[in-house]
């Protein structure tokens, strides 16, 4: 068993979900497009490799968040695209303002607050 | 879910989407100018194991039951694959219970639970009469004028026929045979249901005495004696010598009542003083039940003004057809279940053991992500593999198993015999009972193994856990020992109950002798002189075999099955009205050849002959209760309700009494009349022939045969062997119970002896290191030994207590099975309780050596 994909999944479970969920929400794309988005709009810092990139997408497609379809390339080649689902936007929303929520946790964290005055 | 068929092709699309990944990440970069064969490498490279993806993704599917049922499967597959000797001692112990226990069911479910093949089979009830008020026994049966008087007032049903079971020798189709037939009412077979497969049935001019004689053949007789011959209807055949003319043939597996082979019309019998005793059988109307029946019944009886003296019972007909089977057969099935909770506990121990070792793997596992459930289900598969690979196991056992127990079972004894086999209800019983017992066996040691916290499971060592998986071992042991306990008592109840039963004193000496029993068809023989004549004939020539020392013919032989039991009528005296006395007839030399010993007066000799003065000879109990005061020599008795002069028997002699029906009457009052006074074929017809051997009795049968067939070639035999081996087919049926019992109680006593041993070593494997700390502190050999030995009594004493307990409460079910031995018999208790605290001891014994041999040096460095 894939251990090494498995517990990358883990680690970036849920991020990398908002990921994927964000990068749709431009327009349908297949996997390969994905992760060239990604990798574009991080600027380079951010990786997906395909090991948590599938199981990812093909999760999504399983609990509804999104929604796949074969089309045929410029080239005739069949490829399979992915687009975002009602259901899956609305999943975005509520992931997006978690996110929010803890990313701002994590400055208030990060910036120490004002000593209290001791009583 | 993904359905398995719908796999391959999402496989396919998932090889096509990476595909096209991987393609366009080449095309990418040899578009930025790179060569192609260095962007495939780079691509390759930075995609990763394509292997690897492809599982990783495909597991994202796998939500389904199915698959990860395949999943569980497979893997629990390798695991116990990984361990042969656990997966081989737990297999070989499941299967033998499951086997054992499927066997059983398949006879019980054929015998007791499933319906009788005739349509509608329960609306079929049997109509029986008791009469309390008399002294005989007539199972129910009604006479001839009750018969026709009622057969046309039954409202509750809407048919009802009689019948009465016989014997008849057919001729001229191979050797003469006798044959199991039934004489039957018109209307029999159409009450069950089942027509003639060719031919037709009877009507009511069949059963007109002076009537032509017509028969209807079973599938099986014609079959093998008439070539399956499709014209055999119109037909003649030799049925006691006369000619019968076939009417029809039953379609195959028809065998009502008591496997006849044949069946004739009922031919009443109504002049007074004549009948014979029927048996009713009847098909409810819809909508009644067997309670209006009944009242129906006691109301005729009722308008009879025969409602004292008659007392009517309503009973399914599959309750008479399955008779008194019935208990040894819950008996058996009982005691094969205690065998597979036995097996199944010492299977669930094993588990729990290797679950204590297991224990690291499990937390492992459970840091790394699965969940309890998910664990759990894993150790459920695991072991529910285990059990349903013992049920297709115990499949084949059971079906050995039933083909063993319908071969040992006495002949004749298990009703509806040709009915069981191993199908489809008792495969799927096996299933249920595999899976069944594999959850809950296997359930309790996967929440043990999953039940810990990581952290304590992975601080402590396996070795020190003991505790409440200890305790947990110890209670299945316990429960073990004591299912034992139960089997083992019942068993030894059987089989002492089984000694007495050889042990009773016969009063006579069956070693020696040989018998041959024959039924002289009143048709072929016509009166008493002729059959007379042929008792002498046959008699002549078996005194000159040589190593006979005498011969003798007898009409009822002890233990041989029927006997004619009747009241007499004392000179003088009046006796209770239920006093009865078995009636046989013998000729003269019979207490000499049988070895009755005679305690006054004579034998009967030749010239007790027709015309002279009519002798009887009593048993020692009738002399001892009619006349305690006086020499019953001389004293005159009566076969006759009002003897007429003539009809007086002058006593001549006082035998012992003898067993005369089976062992465990005991012996019973008898009277004998010598068989050349008799002047009714109905008392000598049945006649059986008695030699006593110097040597070997059984060397002398076909000595015998011959003899028989020099008097009569066309006379079969109805029986011919020892009397030693008669009189072991009549204990034959307690013998066969014993013998099951006892070996179920083997296997319940090693699968036990198996289970004390695991327990005491494996928890001498666990207290290794203590050990060798005691034994570097200077503990003796004898201080381990005892230390170990503590640890089983503390399981043995409260497992044996609680068997006793229980055997006290199940045992009385053996009651009726038993002779001459109460179901609490306390030596039987206490021996059985000192037996299994022995072979207890003795397995544990073994461990425990070995645990006072430990080296302390090697066990702390093991540590």
């Amino acid at each position: 068993m894939a251990k090494q994909g498995l517990s990358r999944i883990e680690l970036l479970q849920g991020t990398l979900d908002l990921i994927v969920l964000q990068t749709l929400r431009w327009g349908p794309r297949h996997g390969y497009g994905i992760a060239q988005m990604i990798r574009a709009s991080s600027r380079d810092v951010l990786h997906v490799d395909t090991g948590s990139l599938y199981p990812a997408l093909h999760r999504l497609e399983k609990s509804g968040a999104i929604a796949a379809e074969w089309e045929t390339s410029e080239n005739r080649q069949r490829v399979r695209v992915y687009r975002l689902t009602a259901a899956g936007r609305k999943q975005l929303d509520a992931e997006r303002s978690r996110w929010e929520q803890l990313s701002q946790a994590m400055a208030g964290i990060f910036t120490p607050p004002a000593p209290e005055p001791e009583t | 879910m993904i359905k398995p068929w719908r796999r391959r092709h999402r496989d396919l699309e998932l090889d096509e989407e990476l595909a096209g990944h991987m393609r366009m990440a080449i095309e990418e970069r040899v578009a930025r100018g790179e060569r192609r064969e260095d962007a495939e490498r780079a691509a390759r490279r930075e995609f990763g194991n394509v292997g690897v993806v492809k599982e990783v993704t495909r597991e994202m599917w796998g939500g389904g039951w199915f698959e990860r049922l395949l999943q569980d499967v497979r893997y629990g597959a390798r695991t116990l694959r990984r361990s042969p000797g656990f997966t081989i001692v737990a297999l070989s112990t499941l299967a033998l219970g499951i086997g054992a226990t499927t066997a059983m069911f398949t006879v019980v479910h054929a015998v007791l639970l499933r319906p009788l093949s005739y349509p509608r089979s329960d609306r079929l009830v049997r109509i029986a009469y008791d009469y309390p008020k008399s002294p005989f026994i007539t199972e129910g049966g009604i006479s001839d004028r009750q018969w026709v008087d009622a057969r046309s007032r039954y409202r509750m049903f809407t048919r009802v026929a009689a019948f009465t079971p016989g014997l008849v020798t057919l001729t001229n189709a191979g050797d003469p045979v006798r044959l199991q037939e039934a004489s039957v009412a018109a209307g029999l077979f159409e009450t069950l249901g089942i027509m003639p497969a060719l031919g037709r049935t009877f009507g009511r001019d069949d059963e007109l005495v002076g009537g032509e004689p017509v028969v209807i053949l079973g599938d099986a007789l014609w079959r093998e004696r008439f070539g399956a011959d499709s014209n055999v209807v119109g037909r003649p055949i030799t049925l006691d010598g006369v000619r019968h003319t076939v009417l029809g043939v039953m379609p195959q597996g028809f065998a009502y009542p008591l496997d006849a082979r044949l069946w004739r019309p009922l031919r009443l019998q109504l002049a007074p003083n004549r009948f014979q005793i029927l048996s009713v059988i009847g098909r409810l109307r819809d909508g009644a039940t067997r309670a209006q029946a009944l009242a129906e019944l006691d109301a005729l009886a009722a308008a009879d003004r025969a409602r004292d003296s008659m007392v009517a019972r309503v009973t399914p007909l599959k309750d008479t057809v399955v008779g008194d089977v019935t208990r040894s057969l819950l008996v058996f099935a009982g005691a094969v279940g205690l065998v597979l909770l036995i097996a199944c506990t010492n299977v669930a121990n094993l588990l729990l053991m290797r679950a204590t070792t297991r224990r690291r793997e499990m937390a492992v596992r459970a840091a790394l992500g699965a969940g309890r459930r998910r664990l759990v289900r894993q150790l459920v598969t695991e072991s529910a593999l285990l059990w349903v690979g013992a049920g297709v196991a115990g499949a084949g056992i059971a079906v050995a198993g039933v083909r063993a127990l319908l071969a040992l079972a006495p002949a004749g004894r298990i009703p509806r015999h040709g009915e069981i086999g191993v199908d489809a209800v008792a495969l799927a019983f096996a299933l249920v009972v595999s899976l069944g017992t594999g959850l809950i066996f296997g359930l309790i040691p996967a929440l043990r193994a999953t039940g810990s916290s990581v952290r304590d499971a992975l601080a402590a060592s396996a070795r020190t856990m003991t505790g409440r998986d200890g305790r947990l071992r110890g209670a299945l042991v316990m429960a073990e020992i004591a299912f034992a306990l139960v089997l083992l008592t019942g068993a030894a109840l059987m089989m002492e109950s089984f000694i007495r039963l050889r042990r009773v004193e016969l009063g006579f000496r069956p070693e020696g002798l040989a018998s041959l029993t024959v039924d002289l068809p009143d048709a072929t023989y016509q009166s008493a002189p002729a059959m007379q004549a042929a008792h002498e004939a046959v008699l002549d020539r078996l005194e000159k075999i040589r190593g006979v020392t005498s011969a003798a013919a007898v009409n009822f032989i002890p233990l041989g099955g029927p006997m004619i039991r009747g009241d007499i009528k004392v000179d003088g005296r009046t006796l209770p009205p239920s006093y009865l006395v078995a009636k046989p007839s013998v000729s003269p030399g019979y207490f000499r050849t049988m070895g009755i010993r005679l305690r006054l007066g004579r034998e009967f000799t030749a010239q007790d002959a027709a015309s002279s003065p009519h002798v009887v000879i009593v048993s020692e109990s009738v002399a001892r209760q009619i006349w305690p005061d006086l020499s019953p020599i001389g004293q005159r008795i009566s076969n006759k309700d009002v003897p007429g002069p003539g009809d007086w028997l002058t006593v001549v002699g006082v035998v012992d009494d003898v067993g005369q029906t089976s062992i465990d009457v005991h012996r019973e009052p008898a009277i004998y009349q010598p068989i050349q006074q008799l002047t009714q074929t109905f008392f000598l017809g049945h006649m059986s022939f008695i030699v006593r051997a110097v040597g070997d009795p059984a060397l002398l049968l076909p000595m015998m045969r011959r003899a028989l067939r020099d008097v009569d070639p066309n006379q079969p035999i109805g029986s011919i062997g020892t009397v030693e081996s008669a009189i072991s087919a009549t204990v034959a049926e307690p013998l066969f119970q014993a013998r099951l019992i006892g070996a179920f109680s083997i296997v319940a006593l090693v699968l036990a002896a198996i289970g004390i041993y695991g327990v005491v070593a494996y928890s001498v494997a666990e207290r290794t290191r203590e050990i060798g700390i005691r034994v570097a502190l200077g503990a003796g050999r004898g201080d381990v030994v005892g230390m170990v030995l503590r640890r089983l009594l503390v399981l043995l004493v409260p497992g044996v207590a609680l068997g006793v307990a229980g055997a006290l409460a199940t045992t009385r079910v053996l009651s009726s099975l038993l002779f001459e031995i109460r179901p609490d018999d306390p030596a039987t208790f206490i021996s059985v309780a000192v037996l299994l605290a022995a072979v207890a001891i003795v397995a544990g014994m073994m461990p425990a050596r070995r645990a006072s041999r430990v080296d302390p040096l090697v066990a702390l460095k093991e540590a």
